[in-house]
C-alpha cells in the first residue's frame, strides 16, 4: 500500500500534456468550460444534475459515432457513410426486436453485424481499390440509405420489446444507460488509441502513409481494422437511437456524419491525419451538446444554433492552424 | 559600425516554443563583400535569415538597415527597404512567365483602369537578363526553366527590386559546374555594383572561392568572424562543430563474416537488369553510380518496396520471397531511404514513438504497449545515437536533418537487422552529424551486420566500403576491391556503357 | 455542363422509356397512358402511403407509372418533372417539396401541355388540379383539441417541421388561429424538430429542463415528432400531466392513441388523397370533365373514434 503515494519517477517526466496534447485542446477545455459557466449564469436551469444527465446522454450517440470517426480520420481518411449506418443497423436490429421473438442479445448483436459489415465493405473498397474514402464512404453512404429504405419499406419498424428499449431509454442506479455505455465505450477507444500498438499504427499511418510501410506496417490490415471499428461503432449508435425512440427509422442519422466529423475536428483531431485524441472528440461532442442544449432552454430558434455551429467548427480549426504555426 | 556597413545585427535572440533557435547574434555586413554564414544544421542561420526578411519577428536585438534601425515589420516592407532572400526552395509561380515572376506584386501599371502593360514588363526583364549574361526569355513560362535559370530568374528579381543586400540560401544545391560558375560570375559582378550578398552553403570549396568573410554560428549562438583568407577547411570545420574531428573515415575492425544477402540475376524492368552481388556480415558494400543508375531502385526491391520483374534473393543461403517491406523487417533486413521526410520518419511523431514504430510487437504485451519498456528502449537509441533533442517526447519534424536520420537509422536498428541498407545516408547532413553517422556504420560492422551503402559522395565510398559495386544505367559495370578503387576508376566505370 | 450532361442523360433515358412503352401499349389498340409522378420523400411514412394508393389505382386503370423521389430537393423535383416533359408523359402528378421553389416545375408542363397536378401541398403557381387536405384546418383541429382538454387556459409549446416548408408554415398559422381565440392559452416555447422523432425527443428533454411542471399541452406538426415528445415526456414521468397532440395518423400514433399516450392525432387521409390524384389525373389526360380542388377532410382521431382507423 505504500506505493501507493510513492512519486513514480520513471513516469514523472511526461506530464498529462500527452493526453490533452498543444495549446489546442487546453483551449477547447477552457472554451468548454467558458461555454458551461456562461450558459449557467443566463439560465438556472442549465447546471442542474437531471439536465447536464440529459445533455450526456443526448451526447452518447453523436459521440459514439465521432469515436469511429476519429478512428479513421487519425489515419488520415474520413467516413461519410456513418450516418446512413445508423439507420441500417437501426432498422435491422428493430427488425429482430419485437416483443416475444428473440432474446434482447439477437438484435443487439445483428445490427452490430450489420454495423461491421458495411464498415468491412468500406475498408475492403478503399484498400484494394484505392478509390479516396470520400468518394467510397459517399458511395456507401447512398448504398445504406437505400438499404434501410428496402429492409423498412420505407416505414418506421416499431413495436420493440421493453428489454430492448432498455438499452436506450433505460437506467441503471439512477444513470441512464447510454451515459454508461459512452463512458465504456470512451475508455475502450481511449485506451485502444493509446496503449494499443494498433492505436500506435494508426497514428503512424496517418502522419506518414510511406514512412509507415516503410517500418513493417501492414496499411491494409490498419486500414481494414478502422472503418471496420468505425462501422461498428455506427452500429452501436444506430441500436442506441433505435432504443432511445423505440423505433427503427430508415431516414434516421442523416447528417449525423457531419456533426460527428465536427466533434472530431473541434476536439484537435487533424483532416491531414496523424493527431487526435478520444479526449478532444468527447469535448468536442459534448460541446457541441452543451451548447444545442443550451440554446434550447434559452429557446433560441435553431436557425441561430446552427450559425453558432459553424462559428465553432472554424473558431476551432483556426484555433488549431494558429497553434501549429507557432510550434513551427 | 563601420562607415561602409549596410547591416549590421546585434544580439539576436529568438525562441520557439521553450528552445533558444539563436542567442545574441550579431553580423556586420558591409557593401560589396560576400559573407559566407556557416554552421552546422541546426545552427540557427535560417531562423537568423527568416528575421532578416520579416519572415519572422525577434524576441530581442536590434537590426541596423544602413544606420537605421529596422523595428518589427512585415516581409513586403523589408523588400521594399532592399533586402531580398532567394530561397533554397525557389517560391516561383510556374504558370506565370518570367517577366511576370520578376515583376510579381510590383506590375507596372498603365492604362485607364490600371491594367497591366506586359509589352513594358517584358522589355524590363529582357534587358535585365541581358545585363545578366544570361539568355532566357521573358516570355518563356517559369515551368518550363531549369533549376538554374529560375535561380537566376529571382536573382534578376531581387535586382529589378534594387537589392542592397541579397540572401542565398544554399544557392548551388541543384546546380551543375557550368551553372555554378554562372552564378559566381553574377555575384562577381554583383558585389562591383556594391550589393552585399549573405551566402549560405554547406559546401566548403565554393565558400573558399567566392567569399571575403566567413562567420560562424553554433547551436544558436555567434562563434566569429574572419576574412576567408585567414581560414582554411580544418579551422573552419573546428569553428562549426565546436571540437576537432580527428578522422572523418574511422579505421575498420570488422571481420569479414558468413555470406548474408545473396542476389541473382536481379531485374526490374525500365530500372536495372542482371544484378549479382553478396554481402557478407561484417562488409560494407558500396553501391555507386550516377543518378538514375538504378541504386535506390535495386534497394527498393531487396526492401520489397517495389516489385521484381526476375531474379533470386538468398538470405544466408536459403532462398526468400519478399514482398513487402514487412517481409524484409522479418528477414533481418533494414532500410534507412534517401528520402527521409517521405519514407523516413512520421514528422508529427515524437522522437520515442519513431524510434521505436519498428519494433513495436518487442514492446507490447499481447495488443498492449508497455510504456517503460518503450520508453527505456527509446532513451538508450538516444543515448547511444546522441540524437539532439528537447526530450523523447519532441516531435521528430524539430529536429535537424541529421538527427531526424539517426532516428530513422534507430529505428532501423531496433528491428535487430542482419542487413542494413543504407541510401545516401549522409544527403543534407552537416559535417559533425556526418562524422558520426560514419563511426556508426563502422560499429554496426564491427557488430556484424552487413552493410549496403548507397552513396553520390565518392570519399565517403571510398572512405567505408569494403567492395564498392559500381553501377551505371541499370547494369552493374564493375565489382571493385577497396585497394583498387579510386575516384578515377569509379567514375570511368559509372560512365561505362 | 453538369446540366448538359443531365438532360442528354435524360433525353436518352425518355427516348429508351417510351420504346419500352410503344411495346407496352394496350393490347385492345387503346394507347396506355403514362403518368410521372414526383414525391416529396419516400422516406416519409405518410408520402409513402399516398404514393401506394397512386400506384394500387394505377395499376387497377391499366396506366404506366414513373415514379421518381425528389428527397426534399425542389431543385431536383424541377429536374425530375422537365425530364418528366422530355419523355413526354400524358400527366404529371407532383407532391410538391416547396411552395415558391416547385412552382417552376407546374409552369414548365403546362408550358409543354401536359396536365400537371398538386397532391397534397401546394405551390404558388396554380396547376392544372389540386387534391389535398388543408394543412391550416388540420391544425386548427389539434389546437381546438388542446384548448378544449385544458379549457382554454396552459401553457403550450409548438414542435414545427423544417421551417419553411408549406405544411409547416400552415400548421403554424392554424394553430396560431386557434391561440388567438384563447387568450388563457400561452405559448410559451416554439422550436424545430425538423419532422424528427429524436430531434423531437431531445428538443422535448431540454423543455422538460427549462419548463418542468409548467408544461400543459403539446402540439407537434407532426406525427413523427409528437411520439419524440410522448417519449421524453414519458421518461421524465410528466406524460400524466401534459397532453400531447400531433398530425397525420401513421400507425405508430395510433398505437399511442390506442395506449393512451398520445392524447390524439389528426387523420390526413393519404388513400383519398392518393386515389382522387391518380384518377383527376386520368380524366384529365382522357379529357374528361375533372374538379380543379379536391380537398379530402381531417378527422380527428382519439381513443373514442379509434377503431375506425385502424386496420
Amino acid at each position: 500500500m505504500k506505493t501507493l503515494f510513492k512519486p513514480d519517477l520513471t513516469t514523472a517526466d511526461k506530464p498529462s500534456r500527452t493526453r490533452l496534447r498543444g495549446l489546442g485542446q487546453y483551449g477547447l477545455l477552457i472554451a468548454f468550460i467558458v461555454v458551461c459557466v456562461v450558459l449557467s449564469l443566463i439560465t438556472p436551469r442549465f447546471l442542474t444534475v437531471s439536465n447536464l444527465m440529459i445533455i450526456v446522454t443526448q451526447v452518447s450517440i453523436n459521440a459514439l459515432l465521432a469515436f469511429g470517426v476519429t478512428f479513421v480520420i487519425i489515419t488520415g481518411g474520413i467516413d461519410l457513410s456513418i450516418g446512413s449506418t445508423v439507420a441500417v443497423t437501426g432498422v435491422v436490429a428493430a427488425m429482430f426486436a419485437h416483443p416475444d421473438t428473440y432474446p434482447v442479445i439477437v438484435p443487439v448483436l445483428v445490427g452490430l453485424a450489420a454495423g461491421l459489415l458495411l464498415g468491412a465493405f468500406n475498408g475492403l473498397v478503399i484498400t484494394k481499390s484505392k478509390v479516396p474514402p470520400f468518394i467510397v464512404t459517399l458511395g456507401t453512404m447512398t448504398i445504406g440509405r437505400g438499404l434501410a429504405l428496402i429492409l423498412s419499406k420505407g416505414r418506421p419498424v416499431s413495436n420493440l420489446s421493453d428489454s430492448f428499449n432498455f438499452i436506450g431509454g433505460g437506467q441503471v442506479l439512477g444513470i441512464p444507460t447510454p451515459i454508461i455505455i459512452l463512458i465504456v465505450f470512451f475508455i475502450i477507444c481511449s485506451v485502444l488509441l493509446r496503449k494499443t500498438v494498433l492505436g500506435r499504427y494508426m497514428y503512424a499511418v496517418g502522419g506518414n502513409e510511406q514512412a509507415a510501410k516503410a517500418s513493417g506496417i501492414q496499411l491494409n490490415k490498419v486500414k481494414m481494422v478502422v472503418y471496420t471499428l468505425c462501422g461498428g461503432l455506427a452500429a452501436l449508435a444506430g441500436i442506441l437511437l433505435t432504443s432511445r425512440i423505440t423505433t427503427g427509422q430508415p431516414n434516421a442519422g442523416v447528417g449525423f456524419e457531419l456533426d460527428a466529423i465536427a466533434a472530431a475536428i473541434i476536439g484537435g483531431t487533424s483532416t491531414s491525419g496523424g493527431t487526435g485524441t478520444m479526449t478532444g472528440t468527447l469535448i468536442g461532442a459534448l460541446l457541441i451538446g452543451v451548447i444545442s442544449n443550451g440554446l434550447d432552454l434559452m429557446n433560441v430558434t435553431s436557425y441561430y444554433q446552427q450559425v453558432v455551429m459553424g462559428i465553432i467548427i472554424i473558431g476551432a480549426v483556426v484555433l488549431d492552424s494558429l497553434n501549429q504555426h507557432k510550434n513551427g | 559600425m563601420h562607415q561602409d556597413s549596410i547591416l549590421t545585427v546585434r544580439g539576436l535572440t529568438k525562441t520557439f516554443s521553450g528552445v533558444k533557435a539563436l542567442d545574441g547574434v550579431q553580423l556586420d555586413l558591409r557593401k560589396g563583400e560576400v559573407h559566407a554564414l556557416m554552421g552546422e544544421n541546426g545552427a540557427g542561420k535560417s531562423t537568423f535569415m527568416k528575421i532578416l526578411v520579416g519572415l519572422h519577428q525577434p524576441d530581442a536585438g536590434e537590426i541596423f538597415f544602413e544606420g537605421q534601425a529596422l523595428k518589427s515589420q512585415a516581409v513586403s516592407e523589408v523588400l521594399k527597404k532592399g533586402i531580398s532572400m532567394i530561397h533554397q526552395e525557389l517560391l516561383v509561380v510556374p504558370e506565370l512567365t518570367v517577366a511576370q515572376n520578376i515583376f510579381l506584386g510590383r506590375e507596372s501599371r498603365g492604362g485607364l483602369f490600371g491594367w497591366i502593360d506586359e509589352k513594358k514588363l517584358n522589355q524590363e526583364a529582357g534587358a535585365l537578363l541581358t545585363q545578366m549574361g544570361v539568355t532566357i526569355s521573358p516570355t518563356t513560362k517559369m515551368k518550363y526553366l531549369s533549376v538554374a535559370e529560375m535561380q537566376m530568374v529571382e536573382i534578376a528579381k531581387a535586382i529589378s527590386n534594387n537589392a542592397k543586400v541579397i540572401i542565398m540560401d544554399e544557392p548551388t544545391s541543384a546546380l551543375s559546374d557550368r551553372e555554378v560558375a554562372t552564378l559566381f560570375g553574377i555575384i562577381r559582378d554583383l558585389k562591383t555594383k556594391g550589393v552585399a550578398i549573405v551566402y549560405i552553403s554547406h559546401k566548403m570549396d565554393e565558400i573558399f572561392t567566392i567569399s571575403d568573410t566567413i562567420t560562424v554560428l553554433r547551436d544558436g549562438k555567434y562563434i566569429a568572424t574572419q576574412p576567408a583568407s585567414e581560414l582554411d577547411n580544418t579551422a573552419l570545420i573546428r569553428m562549426m562543430v565546436g571540437r576537432e574531428l580527428d578522422s572523418l573515415f574511422p579505421e575498420s575492425v570488422a571481420q569479414k563474416g558468413a555470406e548474408i544477402l545473396s542476389v541473382r540475376n536481379l531485374r526490374r524492368n525500365g530500372n536495372f537488369a542482371d544484378i549479382n552481388f553478396e554481402v557478407h556480415a561484417g562488409e560494407v558494400l558500396g553501391l555507386a553510380g550516377l543518378m538514375g543508375a538504378g541504386r535506390t531502385e535495386i534497394a527498393r526491391a531487396i526492401f520489397g518496396l517495389d516489385p521484381l520483374d526476375e531474379g533470386e534473393i538468398y538470405l544466408k543461403g536459403q532462398p526468400v520471397r519478399i514482398k513487402s517491406p514487412q517481409d524484409a523487417i522479418q528477414h533481418g533486413i533494414g532500410y534507412v531511404s534517401e528520402d527521409r521526410k517521405g519514407l523516413g520518419f512520421i514528422p508529427g511523431m515524437s522522437v520515442k514513438h519513431n524510434i521505436t514504430l519498428g519494433s513495436l510487437s518487442n514492446h507490447a504485451r499481447g495488443p498492449f504497449i508497455q510504456d517503460q519498456s518503450e520508453a527505456a528502449t527509446a532513451a538508450r537509441m538516444i543515448t547511444d545515437l546522441r540524437i539532439k533533442t528537447a526530450g523523447p517526447d519532441q516531435k521528430v519534424q524539430f529536429l535537424s536533418g541529421g538527427n531526424q536520420q539517426k532516428v530513422v537509422i534507430g529505428k532501423v536498428l531496433l528491428s535487430s537487422p542482419e542487413l542494413v541498407i543504407l541510401d545516401e545516408p549522409t544527403r543534407g547532413i552537416d559535417i559533425g552529424a556526418k562524422s558520426e553517422i560514419y563511426k556508426l556504420i563502422k560499429q554496426l560492422v564491427a557488430d556484424g551486420i552487413a552493410v549496403i551503402m548507397i552513396s553520390s559522395e565518392l570519399p565517403e565510398i571510398l572512405g567505408l566500403s569494403d567492395r564498392i559495386l559500381v553501377l551505371s544505367q541499370g547494369r552493374q559495370t564493375a565489382l571493385l576491391s577497396k585497394e583498387e578503387a579510386t575516384q578515377e576508376t569509379i567514375m570511368h566505370y559509372a560512365v561505362h556503357h | 455542363m453538369k446540366r448538359i450532361i443531365f438532360y442528354s442523360f435524360s433525353l436518352l433515358i425518355a427516348s429508351f422509356l417510351t420504346s419500352c412503352n410503344q411495346s407496352s401499349s394496350g393490347e385492345n389498340g387503346e394507347k396506355k397512358l403514362t403518368v410521372g409522378v414526383s414525391m416529396l420523400s419516400m422516406q416519409n411514412e405518410f408520402i409513402v402511403n399516398v404514393h401506394d394508393e397512386i400506384e394500387k389505382k394505377a395499376k387497377e386503370s391499366d396506366v404506366e407509372l414513373i415514379t421518381v423521389d425528389a428527397e426534399r430537393s425542389a431543385l431536383k423535383q424541377i429536374e425530375q418533372v422537365e425530364s418528366f416533359i422530355a419523355q413526354g408523359v400524358d400527366a404529371i402528378i407532383m407532391n410538391p417539396c416547396e411552395v415558391e421553389a416547385s412552382s417552376p416545375a407546374v409552369t414548365k408542363a403546362l408550358a409543354a401541355n401536359i396536365p400537371i397536378i398538386n397532391v397534397n401541398s401546394e405551390t404558388t403557381a396554380k396547376p392544372s388540379a389540386f387534391i389535398g387536405s388543408d394543412d391550416v384546418e388540420s391544425a386548427r383541429i389539434a389546437m381546438k383539441f388542446i384548448a378544449e382538454k385544458l379549457n382554454g387556459k396552459g401553457n403550450v409549446l409548438m414542435m414545427h417541421g423544417y421551417m419553411g416548408q408549406a405544411a409547416q408554415i400552415k400548421r403554424e398559422q392554424g394553430a396560431r388561429e386557434v391561440l388567438k381565440q384563447y387568450p388563457g392559452l400561452k405559448l410559451i416555447a416554439h422550436q424545430t424538430a425538423e419532422w424528427d422523432r429524436a430531434k423531437a425527443m431531445a428538443l422535448m428533454e431540454n423543455w422538460i429542463q427549462s419548463y418542468g411542471n409548467t408544461i400543459n399541452a403539446v402540439f407537434a406538426q407532426n406525427d413523427e415528432m409528437g411520439m419524440g415528445a410522448v417519449k421524453a415526456l414519458t421518461d421524465a414521468g410528466l406524460k400524466d400531466k401534459v397532453v400531447v397532440v400531433s398530425i397525420d395518423a401513421i400507425p405508430d400514433a395510433l398505437q399511442a392513441v390506442q395506449k393512451g399516450t398520445l392524447n390524439a392525432t389528426v387523420f390526413q387521409n393519404a388513400e383519398q388523397q392518393g386515389a382522387q390524384a391518380i384518377e383527376t389525373a386520368i380524366k384529365i389526360a382522357k379529357g374528361q370533365s375533372y374538379e380543379k380542388e379536391t380537398l379530402i377532410p381531417f378527422q380527428l382521431v382519439t381513443k373514442e373514434n379509434l377503431a375506425k382507423f385502424m386496420k
